[in-house]
């Protein structure tokens, strides 16, 4: 049975390198060929195309898996609409930059911004999954309307920044002023989190759609999600409150 | 044709289509899943009267829901589109919402046809209700004192069978009421059917309209009515004292038959003398179950 394509990084990159239009708009029906016509950016050396960089082979069936070294790839999955992106480690800044649909799981650590807004943009994700494994640098998730970030390592600082909308689930250690300037995000926090001050603590209670939630990212993304997460209790706190203060902080507690 | 010494008449149940929603209640334990269950499918017997058909299908088992909470099926069945979507709002509103614990999710995602229901409901958060999709669904979370109440935005709707039905003829009432209640047991344990009288039994099987006022839409099945034997036509056989009927309605015909083959089977014991069904004449209903056919005879 075959998984997609496989884009396999043919060497180190040395030089960071712009992905924004690989995966942009409509690309899960493409052959490996049209893909590798697929236009990227090199800090360096200007432009180039996805096939110079990455061997690809396999069928298109919605799915593309990027194995390689790619701490130097920046935005990759930028834009992305449709499908299933697969990333077997690191990758550099703004990997689902302004996400609209489909799914980005990224195995290991993502620079700052994922899931972010461009700069100069008003919106970041306005739909589909991002799920990052490892660690996420600051800003991850900036100005997101809809849709839902995952981080299970670290979340850096001023995670969800300015969300508009979308859910963000951070399963390990959280930084400073994690949904500051939210408007009516939903940061669900599993680990310990210290809400900005101008979030206000509302109740401590079981909401049924982190069930729900949970559920799915543990049945579809094999994440480890632990009975207590579904059983347990959340403290909710509103804010941003110098904002519309309806969005919130669900943070999970032993008590 | 007879089975174990009961008549199985050569007729058939005249049954309609109707729309039909299956809603799936979840909550924290099996007493509040059943205090919902139990408001919302009550005074839902016909839509001659109440506007709406509805029954529990099924008690669900907690790893067979969306959230991992006890459960329940219930399916709610009305004769027209626009119907179902306002009754599912005015009764998930007004039982669901209401009752401790629960959260109200769609149980025909695949259905094309869909209902706004949580897309109603939302208004009664009064502006501090927030939506969530997960998994392409959209669902609602009503703030309520309790905490919050989830309700999915949209149902599906299929069309469904109403009006499959058979008639259990007894020599006296007690037979008749063992032989309805063994037809009633062996039937509501099956998938896809509700049977929407109390406890799946009626004793007041109508005919359409009325002898003698003509706004009525149904009256006393006088043919059936053992105290009337001598002064109407009748439809008894001799020796039958008392008549109970099973009306089933389901999410698809072959749901209909098999589970009238089953109650049909179960009450076919002592004291019945003959199982008939109601019909119209086959001009007012598209599905018709012919009785010796479900029951695997030919019809004479």
């Amino acid at each position: 049975m075959s998984s997609g394509i496989v884009a396999k990084l043919k060497e180190p990159l040395r030089q960071r390198a712009d992905f924004s239009q690989v995966l942009a708009g409509s690309w899960a029906t493409l052959s490996a060929r049209e893909l590798s016509d697929r236009p990227l950016s090199l800090e360096r050396d200007g432009d180039a195309r996805l096939g110079d960089l990455f061997e690809l082979d396999g069928q298109p069936e919605g799915r593309i898996r990027l194995v390689g070294e790619l701490d130097h790839a920046d935005r990759l999955g930028a834009g992305l609409i449709e499908g299933e992106v697969t990333v077997d480690g690191n990758v550099g800044r703004e990997a689902g930059l302004a996400q609209a649909g489909g799914r980005l799981d990224i195995g290991g650590d993502a620079g700052p911004r994922a899931g972010a807004a461009p700069l100069g943009f008003k919106r970041g994700m306005t739909g589909g999954e991002l799920i990052v494994r490892g660690s996420a640098g600051p800003e991850a998730g900036a100005a997101m309307r809809r849709g839902l970030l995952v981080i299970l390592g670290a979340a850096s600082d001023r995670t969800g920044l300015g969300m508009i909308a979308g859910t963000v689930v951070l399963f390990g250690p959280v930084g400073t002023d994690v949904g500051l300037w939210s408007k009516r995000g939903s940061v669900v926090a599993l680990g310990r989190i210290t809400p900005p001050p101008t979030y206000s603590y509302a109740c401590t209670f079981q909401p049924v759609h982190l069930r729900l939630l949970l559920t799915r990212l543990r049945d579809t993304y094999r994440l480890p999600v632990r009975p207590r997460h579904l059983n347990g209790f959340y403290h909710r706190y509103s804010g941003d409150m110098a904002e519309l203060g309806k969005g919130e902080i669900l943070a999970w507690t032993a008590k | 044709m007879k089975i174990r010494g009961v008549f199985i008449e050569d007729t058939f149940a005249e049954a309609f289509t109707m729309r039909v929603a299956r809603i799936v209640i979840t909550a924290r334990s099996y007493r509040w899943v059943r205090a919902a269950a139990l408001k919302l499918t009550g005074f839902a017997t016909s839509v001659i009267g109440c506007k709406v058909e509805a029954g529990i299908e099924r008690e669900l088992p907690a790893k067979e829901t969306p959230d991992g909470r006890p459960g329940v099926s219930i399916l709610i069945m009305t004769m027209g589109k626009d119907d179902l979507a306002k009754r599912l709002i005015e009764r998930v509103g007004q039982t669901v919402l209401t009752c401790p614990t629960t959260a109200c999710y769609d149980g025909l995602p695949d259905a094309p046809d869909r209902v706004g229901v949580g897309s109603a409901l939302r208004f009664f958060g009064d502006g501090f209700q927030m939506s969530k999709v997960i998994a392409g669904q959209r669902f609602w979370r009503i703030p309520v004192m309790e905490g919050e109440f989830l309700v999915q935005e949209k149902f599906g709707m299929l069309k469904g069978v109403g009006g499959g039905n058979f008639l259990i003829l007894a020599r006296n009432a007690d037979a008749a009421l063992e032989a309805a209640e063994a037809a009633a047991d062996s039937m509501a344990v099956l998938p896809g059917v509700i049977l929407p009288f109390p406890g799946g039994v009626v004793r007041s099987g109508s005919k359409v309209g009325s002898r003698r006022i003509k706004s009525m839409i149904a009256s006393t099945n006088d043919a059936f009515c053992p105290t009337l034997r001598a002064v109407t036509v009748t439809a008894l056989p001799e020796g039958v004292n008392s008549v109970l009927e099973i009306v089933v309605n389901g999410v698809d015909a072959n749901s209909i038959a098999s589970a009238m083959k089953t109650g049909i089977d179960a009450a076919c014991r002592g004291g019945v003398v003959a199982i008939s069904a109601g019909n119209y004449g086959g001009k007012l209903g598209p599905h018709h179950f012919y009785l010796r056919k479900i029951m695997g005879g030919a019809a004479e």
